[in-house]
Formats: structure tokens, C-alpha cells, sequence
């Protein structure tokens, strides 16, 4: 059983709730912005033979992805303030998404971490 | 490449374009005065015509799709005839003491500046709304 199973029950669809059908004008074309793909269920991963990628592999991937987000943001900032014709928004959102995709890999840092604690204080 | 902030590349298109339109606009309202312009005839005022084109974007599980972006599509000039003022003081004047002035309503451009610069705070409110919602979603299960 899944810890957080009740967790779907509780999301509500706001989309289908009734009435909303009136407030939604029809002359508006499909939008193509597509729904999340939903992860894959879990089961198909056997231990033992590390896949083609690694855990640690992808933790490296993301950390190099946090650095690249970085580098974006530094030579924006950087153009900016060299006086070269980067617009305002543009630097502050490259150091926006830099921000939040650091906060997510020290997310990610803080649960190992969690989860190696809790395994040394395993009582054997 | 990680995407934390993903429906904002939109967004970062329309800021550019109304950037662009509050540039035009700033340029109108510079020159609602010029008489003499790059051509030697009263400045023209300027409109931005956006159009919405088709940008490849990375989508969820990294495979690449082509969403609608916002994006300047050129910047015309307004046809409407120059305005005729009596003022024979003037060394623009012609010999009937009129003289051509720019086409230009500053009023017209208040109103177009005031337009855009919500437009562009609006598309602001959805970078700041973004941000907060991946805060707030990278806090799930802290305490």
C-alpha cells in the first residue's frame, strides 16, 4: 500500500466543476499546451544491474543542469550590467529559474541525506 | 535540461514583445513633436503588430514540441496624414504658414502606454505566480 495513496481522492478537478462550462468562452482554439505526462509506474526497475542510467549518473546530470541555469543566469547578469542590450526581465528570470532548480537539487540533497541518517540509526 | 519554471517560456515571448510595443511607444511619444524627421518629413507614428508564431519547445519527458509563442511580427508605420498647424513663425512653415506635425495623439499614446504596461505586469503576475507555486511545491513534506 502506497503511503500517500489517499492523496488522489483529495485533488480536486477544477476544470469539471459544474457552471464552469458557462464561463469558458467557445471561440477559443484547442490549446496545445499538453497535460504532465505521468511518471512511470513503479515495478519495472530491477536492482542489482545499474541501467544504462545510473542513479548517479542522473543526479549528475541534474547537478550539471543546476550549473548550466547558473552559468545562463551569471552571463546574463553579467551582459546587463557590461551595458550590452539584454533586456531586464530576461536576466531576472534566468536567475529566477537558477534559484528554483538549485533549491530542487538541495531538495533532493536534504532527502539522501534524511534517508542515509535514518538508515545508520537502524537499530540491528 | 531541467525545466522548474516550464510554462514560462510564453510568458518570457510576450514580455519581449511588450517590451518591444512600450519601446514603439516611448519612440511616439519622443517624437510627438518632430517636424522634421530622418526623411526630412514629419515623424510617422509607429504601431507593433504582434502575431503569434510556432517556437520549438521542450516539453515534459524532454521530447520537443511546437507551442504558439507571441513574438513581434513587424513595425509599421501609421498611414494617417501628418496634422496641419497655422504657424508661420515656424521655419518648417510652408508659404501658406502651415506646418506639417506628426500624426501623433499624445493622449492616444498615454492610453497605448498605460495598456501595455498592464499587459506586461500581467505577464509578470505569471512569472511570480510560477515561482511561488514551485516553492511551494519543492516544500511538500517539510515541517
Amino acid at each position: 500500500m502506497s503511503p500517500l495513496s489517499a492523496i488522489p481522492q483529495a485533488t480536486y478537478n477544477f476544470g469539471n466543476m459544474p457552471g464552469m462550462d458557462a464561463m469558458r468562452p467557445n471561440t477559443l482554439p484547442t490549446p496545445e499546451i499538453q497535460a504532465p505526462t505521468p511518471l512511470d509506474q513503479p515495478g519495472t526497475v530491477t536492482p542489482g544491474q545499474p541501467s544504462s542510467d545510473s542513479f548517479g549518473s542522473v543526479l549528475g546530470k541534474l547537478i550539471s543542469d543546476v550549473n548550466t541555469k547558473q552559468t545562463t543566469a551569471t552571463a546574463a547578469v553579467d551582459g546587463l550590467q557590461s551595458g550590452q542590450a539584454v533586456p531586464l526581465h530576461q536576466a531576472v528570470i534566468a536567475m529566477e529559474e537558477a534559484n528554483v532548480s538549485f533549491q530542487l537539487m538541495v531538495e533532493v540533497r536534504n532527502k539522501l541525506l534524511d534517508s542515509y541518517q535514518e538508515l545508520m540509526r537502524m537499530q540491528v | 535540461m531541467i525545466q522548474p519554471l516550464s510554462g514560462i517560456q510564453n510568458t518570457v515571448a510576450a514580455l519581449d514583445a511588450e517590451r518591444t510595443r512600450l519601446d514603439v511607444i516611448s519612440e511616439n511619444i519622443a517624437n510627438a513633436n518632430t517636424t522634421h524627421g530622418l526623411d526630412g518629413k514629419p515623424y510617422q507614428r509607429k504601431v507593433v503588430v504582434f502575431e503569434s508564431a510556432l517556437q520549438q519547445a521542450i516539453g515534459a519527458g524532454g521530447n520537443a514540441s511546437l507551442t504558439p509563442q507571441l513574438r513581434v511580427a513587424r513595425i509599421d508605420k501609421d498611414n494617417r496624414p501628418p496634422v496641419q498647424i497655422y504657424a508661420p513663425g515656424n521655419p518648417e512653415a510652408d508659404e501658406r504658414g502651415m506646418v506639417s506635425t506628426p500624426n501623433i495623439n499624445v493622449h492616444e499614446e498615454m492610453a497605448d502606454l498605460i495598456n501595455a504596461s498592464r499587459a506586461f505586469e500581467a505577464n509578470l503576475a505569471v512569472v511570480k505566480n510560477e515561482k511561488s507555486m514551485a516553492m511551494q511545491t519543492l516544500s511538500i513534506g517539510k515541517h
